[in-house]
């Protein structure tokens, strides 16, 4: 049926020129009558149509980018042909975004304005010290984005850390080799890529490489097949400086130990830099020959431990403002909060937040955190403990945990003891004995009174409040 | 949406002849999905170069999904029990790997030294499984890796949604279906939507067969074979 057939004849009338809003709705219905409803729901349903009494133009506002795309390349050419039976004459079709102040977004014939967004897109971290690449850069394999301004230290890594700089200030002299251990995702690649960058930045003329244990094994699986030892062999003696990473893979790989030890050995001795990354102590590694171990020896080895909750959420605020995004403290604690053991998933945590937040247009609120985390999480129904609630509370506050149920009754611990409290009461169903006790044993008064002295502070201590109600929501996830 | 308009892949009115439904982001009942459909669209577009992970219960539509994605970009969907050790894909490709919990060990480490190759051999990974990374059974340094992809869990359909989508592969296949006897089908059904479609798929069968209308009665039969 022809669009302008289903239309009341009076609009359509042979010499009125239809206006858009009639033209709209009967796209409308015919679209919801073509489409499966869902798609329909999902895509069209949202677009807002928008009139500048022009009878030739007619614009589309979707309620984000992402709708906006899918529209423009899957019903766009749809919504056009339906314009040209309706006009008599040529119809500019805009596609926009809601709320954007230039709604041309888009135009059917592909002009394409910078919408006006809430989020930026996500950029990679600036290349803060490789500006012109060239191809002996891309040689080493480091990743520019991992340097030593992007690495967010703390406890867990400030011993590696120092030990990197050292080794990047004086390559081959101070500490060599250089042993980084420690779990998986903590940033182990990160901090020697990072003396990499810096290496290469102070002397571009320096041959570096960086190369995952895999990828070594494969060379040497290369060299075998093909015979071609010596070019191996003066390849890796030709370096100033070998970051090889995740060693253990070399585990019962003999003809690779051998190998590496070769080159390791003509590396130290003329002076040249050797970085090895393990996710275990050198000596607890099964399957990896007595001589090689003995060596590592040699330089000096340190460890990265799992980043402690301020530090995860420094991380997340680093990443955040790389990708050029304030987040609250609240989001952060959040999602610190769930990602504990690893850098990586906590990163995997904040894109998604990120794209969440970009997707539904909505700012990185904590409830837009949480429906973002559920993806990350699945789907978890956990009880709210005594232990959770004092330890997430000693963390903000950064006190120990022990402080909850210590006798101590310093003001610096007293006050987040008594907070912990509260938020038990509030938080729980435990009976005020049952938290009394788990707070070192003390009275049911003692609850008491902590839960009437927080309740009394909050309304005159704006700052508090705000403390109860970050660690609310990042207590109840 | 009667059975002269049926969809154009719909051959003859002749039994055992099944109009193939081709997996696309297009015939996929968004449901809550609609982030997760346009992502996928941009990696059909290549505009996303960061790893995506999808995770799902089955008969979420992960591998319809994955499918829908390796169609448009002539990609194949490789099952992770079909990965192996020696797994090598080319420079600057879209790597596709449905149940990455099947992946051996040899092929979680292939998986892995693709993580670990994916910038400098621009390679673009979309993998799916049947459970959050947090919580995938595999190797950790993968599994962080993995966790550190853009996460989307394939929302399942709420009933409303899965009564649509059936009404809809229902007029595909140029069937007549009342309301009521989706609302049936939802009520004693298995109520995961490759079931429900099965479920339809026998209906439009039998009705062919023994040349009866689509009616309840029919459905019955078709749920409670016993009964007949």
């Amino acid at each position: 049926m022809p669009l302008r057939d289903s239309l009341d004849p009076a609009l359509s009338g042979a010499d009125a020129i239809p206006n858009v809003t009639s033209f709209w709705s009967a796209c409308l219905s015919q679209l919801e009558r073509e489409l499966p409803a869902q798609q329909f729901n999902t895509w069209i349903k949202g677009l807002r149509l928008e009139t500048n009494g022009s009878p030739d133009q007619l614009s589309l506002l979707a309620p984000n980018r992402f709708v906006l795309q899918w529209v423009r390349e899957r019903y766009l050419s749809q919504i056009q042909e339906l314009s040209q039976q309706f006009y008599p004459v040529p119809v500019t079709i805009h596609l926009g975004l809601a709320g954007s102040s230039d709604a041309e977004a888009e135009t059917l014939n592909g002009e394409v304005a910078t919408p006006v967004e809430k989020l930026p897109e996500p950029v990679a971290m600036a290349p803060a010290i490789i500006s012109g690449r060239d191809d002996a850069y891309d040689k080493t394999r480091l990743n520019p984005t991992f340097t030593f301004d992007t690495l967010v230290t703390g406890r867990a890594n400030d011993l590696a850390r120092a030990a990197a700089q050292q080794v990047a200030l004086n390559p081959g002299i101070s500490y060599n080799p250089l042993f980084v251990y420690g779990g998986v995702g903590l940033g182990k690649t990160h901090l020697i890529h990072a003396i990499g960058n810096s290496v290469y930045q102070a002397n571009p003329g320096a041959v570096i490489r960086y190369i995952h244990a895999e990828d070594f094994v494969s060379d040497v699986v290369r060299a075998y097949q093909q015979k071609a030892f010596d070019v191996f062999k003066r390849y890796y003696r030709s370096l100033d400086l070998l970051l090889v990473d995740d060693i253990q893979f070399f585990v019962k790989k003999d003809r690779t130990q051998e190998e590496f030890f070769y080159a390791f050995n003509a590396l130290a001795e003329a002076k040249k830099q050797i970085i090895i990354t393990c996710d275990t102590y050198p000596k607890d590694i099964d399957g990896l020959k007595e001589r090689l171990i003995s060596r590592f020896d040699w330089g000096l080895t340190v460890q990265i431990e799992p980043p402690e909750t301020e530090m995860r959420v420094a991380i997340l605020k680093k990443k955040a403002e790389a990708s050029r995004i304030d987040l609250g403290d609240d989001v952060a604690f959040l999602i610190a909060k769930h990602l504990r053991s690893n850098v990586r998933e906590l990163e995997g945590a904040l894109n998604r937040v990120l794209a969440f937040a970009r997707f539904h247009n909505r700012p990185i609120t904590i409830d837009v955190a949480k429906d973002a985390l559920k993806d990350i999480i699945g789907a978890t129904n956990r009880q709210i403990s005594l232990e959770l609630i004092q330890k997430t509370v000693a963390d903000y506050y950064k006190i120990k945990v022990a402080d909850m149920y210590s006798q101590k009754r310093t003001r610096a611990i007293a006050r987040p003891r008594q907070v912990a409290m509260w938020i038990s009461r509030e938080l729980t169903a435990h009976s005020l004995p049952e938290i009394g006790e788990a707070f070192g044993g003390r009275d049911h008064t003692t609850v008491l009174h902590a839960c009437r002295t927080i309740l009394d502070l909050r309304s005159k201590d704006s700052h508090l409040n705000n403390d109860l109600h970050v660690l609310e929501q990042t207590i109840k996830g | 949406m009667n059975a002269a308009h049926s969809g154009p892949t719909r051959q003859q009115v002749l039994p055992h002849i099944r109009p193939p439904q081709i997996p696309s982001l297009d015939n996929f009942v968004p449901g809550s999905n609609g982030e997760l459909l346009t992502q996928l669209a941009r990696c059909i577009a290549a505009s996303e170069t960061r790893p995506v992970y999808l995770w799902g219960g089955k008969g979420s539509g992960r591998t319809h999904l994955l499918q829908a994605v390796a169609n448009q970009t002539g990609t194949v969907v490789l099952p992770g029990s079909a990965v192996s050790g020696d797994y090598v894909p080319p420079d600057a490709s879209l790597i596709i790997i449905d149940d990455v919990e099947a992946l051996s060990a040899e092929a979680q480490i292939a998986l892995f030294r693709c993580f670990n190759d994916q910038r400098p051999r621009q390679l673009r990974l979309l993998l799916s499984g049947s459970s959050a990374p947090l919580h995938l059974p595999c190797r950790e340094d993968l599994r962080t890796r993995i966790g550190q992809a853009l996460i989307y869990e394939v929302k399942p359909l709420s009933d409303g949604e899965k009564a649509s989508a059936l009404l809809y592969h229902a007029a595909q296949r140029g069937m007549k279906v009342d309301d009521h006897l989706i609302e049936y089908l939802l009520r004693h059904g298995r109520r995961d939507l490759p079931s429900l479609m099965a479920v339809l798929d026998a209906l439009d069968q039998q009705s062919l067969e023994q040349k009866r209308p689509v009616t309840l009665p029919l459905l019955r039969e078709i749920l409670q074979p016993n009964l007949v």
